[in-house]
């Protein structure tokens, strides 16, 4: 129970990722799954070269995130935007073929782990993991940081302008397309966090990000769309529930259980769980 | 002297529409300029392609005596052309006051941005009452009151605003048309789309008449508010 609520967080951070793109730019971004494997790998690499502290090489992980996030948009979303959702789902799934691509020719398919082991903390006769530990309450730094970010600062609020009438914003002197760009860039750089620490917990291979970008989606149903500390919550409930579930039934059951909750919620709350507030 | 902003034989549209047919305005620094015309005679989409939402077709834009024509929208607001739009396009889910705050982004609004909001709150003292509140939340008028609010913390060299009166009441109308006076006598050059042909063209210096994507009659606002043609139209005499 309590894992699934400590990795749940995570679930919550790369959701994070996907509920702001999609909520800002309307676009479905369908290489998180992709970005988040690269995460993976690249905790993988910087630990292995580095051998630095997994939480301190999160620092450069999520700014070449940023960068890539930053590139990708003018490669592949600039020219979509504003057109049929369709454009930007194709456009975006190459990428993400691409990225799978070559990251399959470099590590092939097989799983590989990052060897990090922090002691763990017992607390009666139950002893808590201590990289679920750490990477809950990364996670937890990263989401609140960027929640801040967003409601607090003068390029966050500019985020916020552009996402509710880019016409106006324009007219404020805002270049609405740099604001996206740094938007969609923030959201892969929270896709390759939480894949960065998604790495300290479980074995992964190259495809292993598309159970996290369904997870993504579930979770970004559940709080609704544009709401980042709603994706927290919605994250660590979704944690919560594979918590409860997985000593019952086979952990092959989850997925199925996720996508039952995914089209129940999709058509009983179509503005999510939290969806009172919105607008 | 030379106009503060010029346009020059505009024509542009929507898609394959066209609307504007080579418009012509010259705005002198320090003056009020207004437009008016029938609905559909395409002043919105003058003020839009000036701004740069809408892109000319053909035609150039001269702003302070240099060219801006190919500037986008957020370049031209970052030189001080500033338009409260038609339609208000407030944030929604920002608060009153991050709307404001939005109206003062731009580098050289920024500077001014305290003194600026003191002043919008002292000409509208509501807005400073629900500044923590979201802008959706505002009622008709205060949404315009906050839309121009929000024109006036961008600190303008030009202020174009698209139908000011709409949805105010008169008596905030009259209050508000006196704050573009001051604002003229402080330097600021204002163009202005408005509906109230009347008060246009008492308050104002000079005014054009657009009708089909065309201008069709200009000169100073005492001498066109004297034009039968404009009487019988516009003034229902
Ligand atoms: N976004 C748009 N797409 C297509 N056509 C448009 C658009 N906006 C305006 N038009 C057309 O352009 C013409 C001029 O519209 P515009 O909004 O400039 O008129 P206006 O003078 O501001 O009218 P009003 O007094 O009603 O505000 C109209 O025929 C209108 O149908
Ligand atoms: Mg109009």
């Amino acid at each position: 129970m309590i894992d699934g609520l400590l990795v749940g967080s995570v679930y919550g951070l790369a959701a994070m990722g996907l509920s702001l793109i999609w909520g800002v730019m309307n676009v479905i971004n369908l290489t998180h799954g992709a970005m988040i494997a690269l995460g993976m790998f690249g905790m993988y690499v910087l630990f292995g070269a580095i051998t630095g502290h997994p939480y301190v090489l999160l620092l450069p992980e999520i700014g070449v995130g940023l960068l890539l996030g930053v590139v990708v948009y003018w490669v592949a979303i600039h020219w979509v935007i504003g057109r049929p959702m369709l454009m930007s789902l194709l456009s975006t799934f190459a990428v993400n073929m691409i990225i799978i691509g070559i990251g399959t020719a470099v590590w092939t398919t097989s799983p590989y782990n990052v060897n990090f082991n922090l002691p763990g903390l017992t607390v009666g006769s139950y002893t808590f993991t201590g990289n679920h530990i750490a990477a809950a309450v990364a996670a937890l730094i990263l989401a609140l940081a960027l929640d801040l970010f967003l409601r607090r600062t003068r390029p966050g609020k500019a985020i916020r302008a552009v996402s509710d009438h880019r016409e106006a914003a324009e007219l404020m002197g805002i270049s609405s397309t740099t604001v996206l760009s740094i938007a969609f860039g923030i959201g892969i750089a929270m896709a390759i966090a939480s894949g960065a620490l998604v790495a300290t917990l479980f074995p992964f291979t190259i495809l292993s990000g598309g159970t996290y970008q369904l997870k993504s989606f579930v979770v970004t149903v559940l709080a609704g769309l544009g709401k980042p500390l709603g994706a927290l919550v919605a994250g660590v409930l979704l944690g919560l529930l594979e918590g409860a579930v997985t000593p019952f039934m086979a952990a092959s059951w989850i997925p199925l259980i996720e996508f039952t909750l995914f089209v129940v919620v999709l058509v009983a709350f179509p503005r999510g769980i939290f969806g009172k507030v919105a607008a | 002297m030379a106009p503060v902003l010029q346009i020059e034989k505009i024509e542009s549209g929507y898609g394959e529409v066209q609307v504007l047919w080579g418009i012509s305005l010259e705005v002198e620094a320090g003056k009020l300029t207004t437009i008016v015309g029938a609905n559909g005679a395409g002043k919105t989409t003058t003020l839009r392609t000036a701004m740069g939402s809408v892109r000319p077709w053909h035609g150039r834009i001269f702003l302070e005596g240099e060219e801006v024509t190919r500037l986008s929208a957020h370049a031209k607001a970052g030189r001080g052309l500033v338009l409260v739009p038609e339609g208000r396009q407030l944030f929604p889910t920002l608060s009153v006051e991050e709307n404001l705050e939005m109206g003062g982004y731009s580098t050289r609004a920024r500077k001014r941005q305290r003194a600026n909001l003191e002043r919008v709150y002292e000409l509208f003292p509501r807005l400073k009452e629900r500044r923590k509140q979201r802008s959706s939340t505002l009622s008709g008028g205060e949404q315009q009151m906050l839309a121009m609010g929000r024109g006036l913390m961008q600190e303008p060299v030009v202020l174009m605003i698209d139908e000011l009166s709409l949805g105010l009441a008169p008596v905030l109308t009259q209050q508000l048309f006196l704050t573009l006076k001051s604002l003229r006598g402080q330097g600021i050059t204002i163009v202005l789309v408005e509906q109230n042909v009347h008060l246009a063209l008492a308050l104002s210096d000079y005014t054009y008449v657009l009708a089909e994507g065309r201008v069709t009659i200009q000169g100073e606002s005492r001498q066109v508010a004297q034009m039968d043609e404009v009487r019988r139209a516009y003034l229902g005499l």
